[in-house]
């Protein structure tokens, strides 16, 4: 039972970094490398809004989330738009160092000394039981809740909603789209922004259950898999992928060894490129064009 | 013919008129500092080079040592071998450095190692793991002064474990996923069994885990009623953490870096017992005011972090003390190669190299855990000598 938790709660955690690939990639076919650092990056935004609104723990939670939404749009119109019409790789280098930047920055600014948010909001992160001798953290049960919410909240935007369809629109046809009057950067602008948006609520959370440290950014890198496993360009697969990297990881811990489990997550990922390289639910003619 | 050796001999005294004079070897002792600063290991050689740094600008300030500053080329090799080996080439090409502080990950040990027995340079391992070669018979170029050495400490964790629960502890292991761990723990469990203690569980965690529920599961379930662990202190403190959160109400022994003392303070669990060779700042010595009134305002990094290099500081000074002017990177050596440290209660006893001993020839351990009742940390084992042989 206390395993089954467990696979929930790494799937939500997986699922909501994995989200952040998706967003980019389905829209401008952009694999953003920078993704774990802008995870961290909203974790650290929302330690410093804490120390700042000491006694308004939820005003630095909702600032922090929105600034979050904002270094997304900023580093759209400041760095990625000037890669558009160029070549796909070149953009994935620009995220490559735009990763090294963030990553000096942050160690700089905040030191690469381990931080606690939770502590600074003043919130606590007691034992929520389940049941049966099993029991995950407030903050682990946090994660899950907020995982399906965005999930189902980014479903619903894609299918009902004007900005969602342009979204689509721009991800499978982006000339076609503009000679319908879509605003391609508007567009792609939104997708970073939702991408660091998830990727920060997914830090901060995480920041919140076990601390802010420098790792983070392994960790960023460890949902990457799930994401491709999944299929790149699709939501409902980033859910499976992280699932199933999820499964791997925890009965490599129960039953082989927990060393291994750091590497089965990229294991699962070439199994995955061998057998269905553009993933479970990925379109085979993108990844192609890729 | 002639026009062209004029305008050399013109120029070159020009140059020589123009051109500062040489800095003497007489001017300042110089010591080159390679430190992760920015890189994984960052949390201890940041804080590390700041107090170097933070204790010989004091020194300076006070005239310096036999009359003569103490000059600091700081540098961070983010703990990468090649970086701290280009770091290493250049103090050693720079004849007037005559001691290289290293302050980083065992990536950077070697190279530094190759370079500095090239070039006849002492090297001080600090806010880092001790090297083996630094331990008896000691390499005569390399000294530590950094208060963990892996085996050593679980040695003392598990017989603590032993006493402390009259011979009924049931341990579960916990190392992380790099060599100096797991053969420390390795070597715990040795101990352990050869004191006829159980060891239900030794897991291996891979630093960078997203949630470490899974391996608490595992440790939990394993019905250990002790855990020792030594590590990097956010793997420690997490899978602590992690079991507590599934209802494990069993002590853990965690081996307490400098960030413990705020981390202590943080959780406030009286089952979390920290053990340690240095003292914690709680402790009000004198030597602890000291410090903290010495670096307040003048580092990122809380003050109790200071420690480490601090101590790295005081063994300089009481090295560079013993040596005649001019100095040289022999005599330094030489100075280094029998001395007693002062620490003035930083560490439970001076630390005292030999020739063939650069670790210490004796260690001592605390343990410390959480009063409630008077809101900060207490000693719950005094020191305890180990001889380092």
């Amino acid at each position: 039972m206390q395993v089954l938790a467990n696979l929930v709660v790494l799937t939500a955690i997986y699922a909501l970094i994995s989200c952040g690939y998706v967003l980019i990639y389905r829209v401008s076919r952009v694999l953003n490398l920078a993704h774990g650092e802008l995870m961290m990056l909203g974790a650290y935004l929302l330690f410093t809004l804490a120390s700042l609104f000491k006694g308004g723990p939820e005003l630095a939670f909702a600032g922090a989330v929105g600034l979050s939404l904002l270094v997304g749009f900023v580093l759209y119109v400041v760095l990625m738009r000037k890669m558009t019409g160029e070549l796909v790789i070149a953009a994935v280098l620009v995220t490559i160092a735009l990763g090294i930047l963030l990553r000096g920055l942050m160690v700089l600014i905040w030191t690469a000394r381990d931080l606690h948010p939770i502590s600074v909001l003043g919130w606590k992160n007691p034992p929520v039981p389940l049941g049966g001798g099993t029991s995950i953290s407030s903050v682990a049960l946090a994660t899950i809740l907020v995982a399906v919410v965005l999930y189902l909240a980014l479903m619903l935007f894609f299918r009902y909603t004007r900005w969602g369809l342009q979204m689509r629109a721009v991800g499978e046809r982006p000339l076609l789209a503009a000679q319908r009057g879509i605003k391609l950067h508007a567009v792609y602008a939104l997708a970073w922004a939702l991408s660091t948006f998830s990727g920060g609520l997914a830090g901060m959370l995480l920041a919140l259950d076990s601390g802010l440290g420098s790792t983070m950014v392994i960790v960023g890198l460890k949902a990457f898999p799930a994401a491709l496993v999944g299929g790149l360009d699709s939501l409902l697969g980033a859910v499976v992928g992280s699932f199933i990297v999820a499964a791997a990881e925890i009965l490599a811990i129960h039953f082989i060894d927990p060393l291994i489990s750091d590497v089965v997550p990229f294991v699962v990922l070439i199994a995955m490129l061998l057998v269905r390289p553009w993933g479970l639910f990925g379109t085979k003619e993108e990844i192609e064009r890729v | 013919m002639n026009a062209p050796i004029h305008r050399l001999l013109a120029g070159a005294a020009l140059l020589a008129l123009g051109a500062p004079a040489p800095v003497a070897a007489a001017d300042a002792f110089m010591i080159g500092i390679t430190a992760d600063i920015t890189g994984p290991n960052g949390i201890d050689g940041g804080p590390t080079a700041d107090a170097l740094r933070i204790y010989f600008d004091r020194v300076n300030a006070q005239g310096g040592i036999n009359g003569k500053p103490v000059k600091l080329d700081v540098r961070d090799n983010q703990s990468q071998g090649a970086r701290a080996g280009a770091d290493a080439k250049s103090y050693t090409s720079d004849d007037d450095i005559v001691l290289i502080v290293n302050a980083s990950l065992s990536p950077t040990y070697e190279p530094i190692m190759t370079e500095s027995r090239r070039a006849g340079m002492p090297v001080l391992f600090a806010g880092g793991v001790c090297p083996k070669e630094v331990f008896p018979p000691a390499d005569p170029l390399m000294f530590c002064t950094s208060a963990f050495a892996a085996e050593k400490d679980t040695e003392f964790a598990v017989t603590y474990a032993h006493e402390a629960s009259g011979g009924k502890a049931v341990l579960g292991m916990v190392s992380t996923a790099i060599p100096i761990s797991r053969a420390g723990l390795e070597h715990g469990i040795q101990v352990a069994e050869k004191k006829g203690l159980k060891v239900v569980a030794h897991e291996t965690i891979p630093p960078p885990t997203p949630n470490y529920a899974p391996f608490a599961t595992k440790l939990k379930d394993s019905m250990m009623d002790w855990g020792v662990t030594w590590g990097p202190w956010s793997v420690q403190v997490r899978i602590f953490e992690a079991m507590r959160q599934l209802g494990w109400n069993g002590r853990f022994l965690l081996y307490g870096h400098s960030v413990s003392e705020d981390e202590v303070a943080r959780l406030k669990d009286p089952g979390l017992l920290l053990f340690r060779t240095s003292s914690m700042f709680a402790d009000g010595l004198p030597v602890h005011k000291d410090v903290m009134a010495a670096a307040e305002g003048k580092t990122k990094y809380p003050t109790t972090y200071m420690s480490e290099g601090w101590v790295a500081a005081q063994a300089i000074e009481a090295a560079l003390k013993k040596v005649a002017w001019p100095p040289s990177r022999a005599k330094v050596t030489e100075a280094m190669n029998d001395i007693i440290i002062d620490t003035k209660g930083l560490r439970g006893q001076p630390i005292v190299w030999t020739k063939t001993n650069h670790f210490r020839t004796e260690s001592s351990y605390r343990v410390y855990a959480w009063n409630a009742a008077e809101n900060k940390p207490k000693v719950v084992k005094d020191w305890a000598k180990v001889e380092i042989k």
